[in-house]
């Protein structure tokens, strides 16, 4: 693994020179976090940032793209350390195919009528995954080809990746097994004998 | 009555009706459909026997496993996470312990890397016998599905004397592998490890796959009507692959030599000798060829793993019971026998994730249907679709 060098401080991660160089060529951020580079970049620059990925990083190949909902009010999982500004995260990963560099571009959007470009036209496989993440986090991708919903059904109302969407089968009926492990009861350890 | 003269009247003037009028018609396939594995529907538009306009229609197995993520530990995730992709259940786990692992800066020991190594590569080896099987039985020929899934049955054995599971092992812990794998008369002498004679066993599966490889290769290769019905058609330029996210094999048959095993570090391949599968043309043909020759890689690979696996060893790293991962976001990816596999993590140092973004590869592979199947004949719909091995849960999720 070489995402623990004994000594982050002092050493350089090996990505280092890539994300800068990444950085000033699109303009945005960079930012290394246990070997994944994430470029910032503002909303109105999301198209251009991911075209110049594309043109001048040689980023041809297009991985994946989705969102974060930020949110503080958590009802399902698990509650944040700290708060957070309420926003969506948009992600999308591209790699190159030569070396498997690769960049997660970020960008930050509103929490209320998030809205974006669409980057059909730079990378053509962000049509599915745009209908995705529209449906599930409520983004409205101005210019995508072909709008509406990918998995769910048309009459499905709500946006199920937000935080505030509930969980409907855990709040109809509790999860049947023990919710928290540390309840569980003092056994001899059969997991980890020497812990 | 109708005389002869009226009939002969009435079908020459059938005959200049379907000249004239051609009308397009819409056919439907799926969502039960035998080469669709899974529920898959096709909405295309037909005229005469070329389709046009092909819409796929996902989502009829939708599970939500992001959301669900959200609310699960991280020890009920990896039993979520192998029905994603259920013919290679174990590859599954693999990217997610490891984005895991990497947020809590675990490392984990020698023997248990090596067990998941061979474990995945058996996955990679069932799951394009699988392939191997279904996809000359689509194209009419119903032979090599015996060779095939004889051989399979002899890799998920291995498997699951191992996991105890065939297709969902949730065998991977953060830290390392299930301890007291091999459940058994050996497990109270040597606890913590693989079952009696495994490895000898493995490597006797190994040289009965290699042997099954020519077999197949001599019934189908050479098979005037496979090549017939493979060559030349269903072609994906490599920069289209690349735009749609195509990965794996499909990629690697469009002549790219890109292989994750050989980029990325989730697994010491490293340390072994393998050559990366390359096409040329990128047809049908070229997909199925790749995937033979991987099944012969994979076995380099296992024969070399099992000669140079640690003979003894922890298979568990030291963590803490109550695994809690500390608060970070990474994306970790695999190469899976479908393509690319990654989980984006997302951590708030709680007991599970906050966020957990899942890139299967099936969703990527197919997403090019509709830009593949335009304007081709009905019957090679099936053709191009089986070439390109996709499951429905690694589409849906």
């Amino acid at each position: 693994m070489t995402s623990s060098p004994s000594d982050p401080e002092l050493a350089v991660h090996p990505l280092q020179e890539f994300a800068d160089a990444a950085a000033e060529a699109v303009g945005g951020e960079a930012e290394i976090q246990f070997d994944t580079i994430k470029l910032r970049v503002p909303a109105d620059q999301w198209v251009n940032a991911l075209t110049k990925a594309r043109d001048n990083l040689d980023l041809v190949f297009f991985s994946w793209l989705s969102a974060i909902d930020w949110a503080n009010d958590v009802e399902v999982g698990d509650t944040l350390n700290e708060e957070t500004e309420e926003r969506i995260e948009l992600l999308c990963t591209v790699c190159d195919l030569t070396e498997g560099r690769r960049i997660t571009f970020s960008t930050d959007l509103p929490n209320v009528k998030p809205s974006v470009a669409s980057i059909v036209e730079v990378y053509v496989g962000a049509n599915w995954h745009e209908r995705e993440a529209a449906e599930m986090f409520g983004i409205e991708f101005e210019g995508h080809p072909d709008p509406g919903p990918l998995y769910l059904p048309e009459s499905f109302l709500g946006n199920p990746l937000k935080k505030s969407y509930p969980l409907l089968s855990r709040e109809v009926k509790p999860w049947p097994g023990t919710v928290d492990v540390e309840d569980m009861p003092e056994k001899p350890s059969t997991e980890n004998p020497e812990a | 009555m109708v005389t002869d003269n009226d009939l002969t009247k009435h079908l020459s003037e059938a005959q200049v009706s379907v000249e004239i009028q051609t009308e397009d018609m819409t056919l439907n396939i799926g969502p039960q459909h035998p080469s669709t594995h899974g529920v898959l529907r096709l909405v295309a538009r037909v005229n005469g026997e070329r389709c046009f306009d092909v819409r796929p229609v996902i989502g009829y197995m939708h599970r939500g496993y992001e959301k669900l993520s959200e609310v699960r530990t991280y020890l009920q995730i990896t039993a979520l996470i192998n029905r994603i992709d259920w013919v290679s259940g174990y590859a599954n786990e693999i990217p997610f312990i490891v984005a895991a692992e990497k947020l809590m800066d675990v490392e984990v020991p020698e023997r248990a890397q090596y067990i998941r190594l061979i474990l995945t590569e058996m996955a990679r080896i069932s799951s394009h016998l699988i392939f191997m099987a279904s996809y000359p039985l689509e194209l009419g020929a119903a032979t090599p599905l015996f060779f095939a899934l004889r051989d399979r049955e002899r890799v998920l054995d291995l498997l699951e004397g191992v996991t105890g599971g065939r297709f969902h092992p949730n065998f991977n812990r953060i830290g390392g592998v299930k301890p007291n794998a091999g459940a058994g008369p050996t497990t109270k002498k040597t606890p913590q490890d693989l079952p009696a004679g495994f490895l000898a066993d493995t490597r006797d599966a190994m040289s009965v796959v290699l042997d099954t490889c020519e077999e197949i290769e001599d019934l189908v290769a050479g098979n005037e009507i496979f090549r017939a019905r493979t060559k030349g058609l269903g072609v994906l330029p490599p920069e289209v692959a690349a735009a749609f996210g195509v990965s794996g094999p499909n990629l690697r048959a469009s002549g790219v030599n890109f292989d994750l095993r050989k980029v990325e570090d989730y697994l010491p391949y490293d340390k072994f000798d393998f050559d990366v599968v390359v096409g040329e043309n990128g047809d049908c043909w070229d997909r199925w060829w790749v995937r033979l020759q991987e099944i012969r890689e994979s076995t380099k690979i296992i024969q070399q793993a099992i000669d140079g696996i640690p003979p003894s060893g922890p298979l568990q790293a030291k963590v803490p019971k109550l695994i809690k991962v500390p608060q970070g976001e990474t994306y970790v990816r695999a190469e899976n026998p479908k393509g690319e596999m990654g989980y984006y993590l997302v951590s708030d140092g709680g007991t599970g994730p906050y966020r957990l973004k899942i890139r299967s590869a099936s969703f990527s592979n197919i997403s090019i249907l509709s830009w593949i199947l335009e304007g081709v004949l009905v019957p090679d719909i099936i053709a191009i679709m089986g070439s390109l091995d996709f499951v429905l849960g690694d589409v849906d999720r």
